[in-house]
């Protein structure tokens, strides 16, 4: 029997030293670096070991070293493998690029009956029936949905509120299905509705055809209806009807619901979360304002700052956490979303967190009149009315023309984070995204200057957050993996 | 007129790039301006507070552009070694005879 | 434990030579097929077949028969069973079960590891002839059955040859599912990575070790250089050529520290691979001239198992834990664990037949009852 060597005999290193792997490095907190490599895996470090690390000068018997060199931060005789192992990776996260827009918004009308202050489409009286998309211009936007080289498409319809032109949504739907039959996708439908006007009818042919319910809840009843005043002020009382209407004739998971925070929800985000529980909801996606249409209009959008934001945004994580604890599943989407980011080589598809940007790669807007806009956001600003993000309409121009268009060519180049400043130093830029359209809207500049972003500081303050709670508490590094993977 | 605090720092040119500078100066731009004026060993740099920094605050302020001046070296010398490894992973990840075959 | 060799009494005079035969209690078959197996005889005897083994003394011995005396232990042999008798010195070996799921074939005890716990210590003698039988034995291996395994040593020090064994079982057995257990560095070379998808068969699985994300903690624990990284490669070169692939890791004091590290490695790099076995420590082998260095309770380490298979879980990936008692883990990895240990090395303690959980139970190896088990065993009420 021939004699066993001990570990220090596999620990020589022939020749002797390490290289460095491309890495990113910022500050975490008053302590510690996160460090970041090219596919967003993370570690932590004393900030007095970082110069040490990048001096080779780290003990290869250092704990650091052994997880720095696990997670391919450095590279010596025995991890050889680690560059195949990072452009496997790198290749898994870039892949999704190819199969771009999975997301086609269909603005089937303006016309809406509710008044929300924070709206971002302007307000349309329920007789102008010059705000519905026609026929022809949905099958032309039809035409260019099949075009999309992803395997998956969902077909979102929104408004104003769709269901004021539910005889087109059903015209849509059906004519999608029938070139489906040849193109053979995976295909899905949604309606993003206010649920003030659903019926039997509606919901039967929802039913028939597979198709899912979005809606608004903003909390509790008195903030929900403060929130969205409609005549009769009767808005959550509908909303409720309406989730019960949907959950018996189409099932329970069929629903689901997006909030918007105003100041009056800022002190209210463990209501907000029980009315979502209280409904058996999944999940809850706890959203800013955004800077677009009737918020600038009524100057909500400044009703709050970035820090009284995060204070809300970091009390119901916490609070979301703690029901976890106590067995009930329930997942914050937006901590879900960066997760996925940070935890896996999957791209989530969520357009305000890719680089490069996701405006029309992730999803695409058709207009009621036939304009074509690269993202949800982008039409909100057309609406108040800046088109630099509008790239044609689909009466005249062909898919290529509008795929081509500097209008989105020249923003995603320009915002790419991997080039312009901060962004392409920052270890965080793996779990964040170009945001042009933000950055344009606030600043007139598709880049801006990140120090003064406050996309980059909500979602700045959000990693780091995430971060240190995933460092501190085993229980919740795993609840967030399975959020991350969504199981 | 408000009076704004302004402050000048000093970097040796034989340690810190003029890039170095820049970049740490543009991670305060929230803060202040910053003014580069090279002389034959070093850079001085102005910097022009917002009307609103006092002046401890500021003297905060200098000490971590200070430190960020340091973490952009830091920066650079990755940057620098890692170039080569970095331009062969990508690579490898786009190529079409890769390590996946094609689907 | 089920007794698998042993040293046969001759009955008749001793000859020369090892022969494979497949067994049978029917003595009314036909010379044809009678001659190239064993009859097991329980007085009956038939001077067709090539080998009779007898239950009990025979009063009589027919000619044109090797004839030897069945021990008691080997009594439970069956219709169907293989077995290799050497007509010399009587040596003895089951080499296939018909009734057991488990069925393995040991091809070489050659191997380019030399693992701190392994249960088949290599020896360094041309074997080469066991890959010859075991050719042989594919071709008397009933092809109902559901699934084989291929073991060693190392079974790749073959190279070719054991792409050939592949082919083989593949067009006799096109049934029954293989799976080989492998260190897979010899994957690291893609043209034996293609030859081996080449065999296209459409259940084949390999398992190869992996025992940390720390190539030099993995290359200490099988005691050889380079390992981590060829091994990798090897699993690399075979999920690009869509083959299956197992990662297997062993629990003991060197793999349990980073057991969860490990396990975000192989989330993050190898995502990609078909199952992850988690296993408890036989105390065989070189496990015995190495247990201070590898000993710990499985209780001690419960808590780091549950965190690995929840992380496992959580990426949606297969995992199975094998070879731990059920008192010795916690509720939460219950969807992986398996009742494990293969039917002819599994044993109780005394205090398990009043346990109520022991028919969920894989029990303990013979070898843990004899040496050592955890402290912690204990009925549940």
């Amino acid at each position: 029997m021939n004699k066993f060597q001990p570990l220090s005999f596999y620990a020589k290193q022939e020749p002797i030293g390490y290289q460095l792997l491309p890495f990113q490095f910022t500050e975490l907190n008053p302590r510690k670096y996160l460090l970041t490599n090219l596919v967003g895996e993370f570690h932590t470090l004393d900030k007095n070991k970082l110069k040490v690390f990048v001096g080779h000068q780290l003990e290869s018997d250092d704990l650091d070293y052994i997880n720095l060199r696990a997670k391919q931060f450095l590279l010596d005789t025995h991890n050889t493998i680690a560059p195949e192992l990072l452009a496997l990776k790198v290749r898994t996260r870039y892949s999704r690029l190819a199969e771009f827009t999975g997301l086609h918004i269909f603005v089937v009308s303006l016309r809406c009956e509710h008044s929300c202050p924070y709206c971002q489409v302007s307000r349309q009286s329920e007789d102008k029936r010059a705000f519905d998309m026609t026929p022809e211009i949905a099958e032309k936007s039809l035409d260019l949905v099949f075009r999309s080289p992803s395997r998956a498409i969902k077909i979102e319809f929104q408004g104003g509120e769709p269901l004021l032109n539910f005889a087109l949504i059903q015209q849509i739907v059906l004519s999608a299905e029938a070139r489906n039959t040849t193109a053979n996708k995976t295909l899905g439908f949604v309606i993003a509705t206010n649920l003030a006007l659903v019926n039997h009818d509606i919901l039967a042919f929802c039913k028939e055809h597979h198709i899912h319910i979005s809606t608004s809840l903003d909390g509790p009843q008195d903030l929900h209806n403060k929130n969205r005043p409609r005549p009769g002020k009767d808005s959550y009382e509908r909303v409720m009807k309406g989730i019960e209407l949907v959950r018996e004739v189409l099932g329970k998971d069929q629903v689901s619901a997006l909030m918007t925070t105003t100041k009056d929800s800022l002190t209210r985000v463990r209501d907000i979360i029980d009315e979502y529980v209280r409904l058996d909801f999944q999940g809850i996606f706890l959203r800013a304002l955004s800077p677009y249409g009737f918020a600038i209009k009524t100057k909500s959008f400044r009703s709050y700052t970035v820090d009284e934001w995060l204070e809300f945004y970091k009390e119901g994580l916490n609070y979301i956490i703690e029901i976890n604890k106590k067995g009930i599943a329930f997942q914050e989407y937006y901590a879900s979303t960066v997760l996925t980011k940070m935890l896996t080589s999957q791209d989530p598809g969520f357009v305000d967190l890719m680089n490069p940007s996701g405006i029309a790669i992730a999803g695409i807007v058709y207009n009621y009149n036939g304009a074509v806009y690269a993202s949800d956001e982008s039409r909100m600003l057309a609406e108040m009315g800046d088109n630099t993000f509008k790239l044609g309409n689909v009466l005249e121009h062909s898919y290529e023309e509008l795929l081509t268009s500097d209008a989105l060519l020249n923003p995603l180049e320009e915002s790419f984070t991997l080039s312009v400043p901060m962004c392409s130093d920052c270890a965080y830029e793996p779990f964040c995204g170009a945001d042009p359209v933000y950055h344009y809207a606030t600043t007139r500049d598709y880049v801006a200057r990140k120090p003064e972003s406050e996309f980059c500081k909500r979602n700045m303050a959000i990693f780091k957050y995430l971060i240190e709670l995933m460092e501190s508490d085993p229980s919740v590094k795993n609840l967030f993996s399975r959020w991350a993977n969504r199981t | 007129m408000v009076n704004r605090v302004t402050r000048e720092v000093a970097f040796d040119k034989s340690v810190t790039s003029l890039d170095s500078l820049k970049r740490a100066a543009y991670r305060f731009i929230d803060q202040c301006s910053v003014e580069f004026l090279p002389s034959e060993s070093s850079f001085l740099c102005v910097l022009r507070f917002n009307p609103d920094k006092s002046e401890e605050s500021a003297t905060l302020t200098i000490e971590d552009f200070r430190k960020e001046v340091l973490d952009q070296e830091l920066r650079a010398s990755i940057k620098a070694e890692t170039e080569g490894v970095r331009n062969l992973i990508l690579a490898h990840a786009f190529s079409k005879t890769g390590l996946i075959k094609d689907e | 434990m089920i007794q698998l060799h042993g040293k046969l009494k001759h009955l008749s005079p001793p000859s020369s030579g090892r022969v494979i035969l497949s067994l049978t209690t029917n003595q009314d078959l036909p010379t044809a097929l009678a001659s190239q197996k064993g009859l097991l005889s329980d007085g009956a005897s038939s001077s067709a077949f090539k080998v009779v083994f007898h239950k009990h003394k025979p009063t009589q011995l027919l000619e044109g028969s090797y004839h030897f005396l069945l021990p008691a232990d080997l009594h439970y042999l069956g219709e169907g069973d293989v077995v290799r008798i050497d007509l010399k010195d009587g040596s003895f070996r089951v080499l296939f079960r018909k009734s057991s799921g488990h069925n393995s074939i040991l091809l070489t005890e050659q191997c380019n590891h030399y693992c701190l716990m392994c249960s088949q210590p290599p020896k360094k003698i041309d074997d080469s002839w066991i890959l010859e039988e075991a050719k042989e034995l594919i071709q008397l291996i009933p092809q109902d059955t559901v699934e084989l395994g291929f073991t060693g040593g190392e079974p790749t020090l073959y190279g070719d040859r054991f792409i050939d064994l592949l082919h083989l079982a593949k067009a006799h057995l096109p049934r029954t599912a293989i799976h080989i257990l492998t260190n897979g560095r010899a994957f690291h070379e893609i043209e034996f990575a293609r030859k081996y998808a080449q065999v296209k068969h459409n259940d084949m699985m390999v398992g190869i070790p992996l025992y940390s994300d720390d190539p030099v903690r993995h290359d200490y624990v099988v005691q050889s250089v380079n390992a981590f990284n060829e091994t990798v490669r090897g699993i690399l070169n075979l999920k690009s050529l869509n083959q299956r692939v197992e990662i297997r890791v062993v629990i003991h004091q060197q793999t349990v520290d980073r057991l969860v590290h490990l396990c975000e490695f192989i989330a993050r790099n190898l995502l990609f691979v078909d199952h992850v076995a988690l296993m408890g420590l036989e105390i065989t082998g070189f496990t015995r001239a190495n247990l201070d260095e590898l000993w710990i309770d499985p209780y001690e380490y419960k808590d780091t198992l549950s965190q690995a298979v929840m992380l496992l879980e959580s990426y949606d990936m297969n995992v199975s834990v094998y070879n731990h008692q059920r008192c010795l883990v916690n509720d939460d990895i219950l969807r992986a664990y398996r009742k494990s240990i293969s039917d002819w090395k599994n044993e109780y303690l005394d205090d398990c037949t009043n346990c109520s959980k022991m028919n969920e139970c894989g029990g303990l190896f013979l070898s843990a009852k004899q040496y050592k088990h955890s402290q912690y065993i204990k009925a549940f009420m």
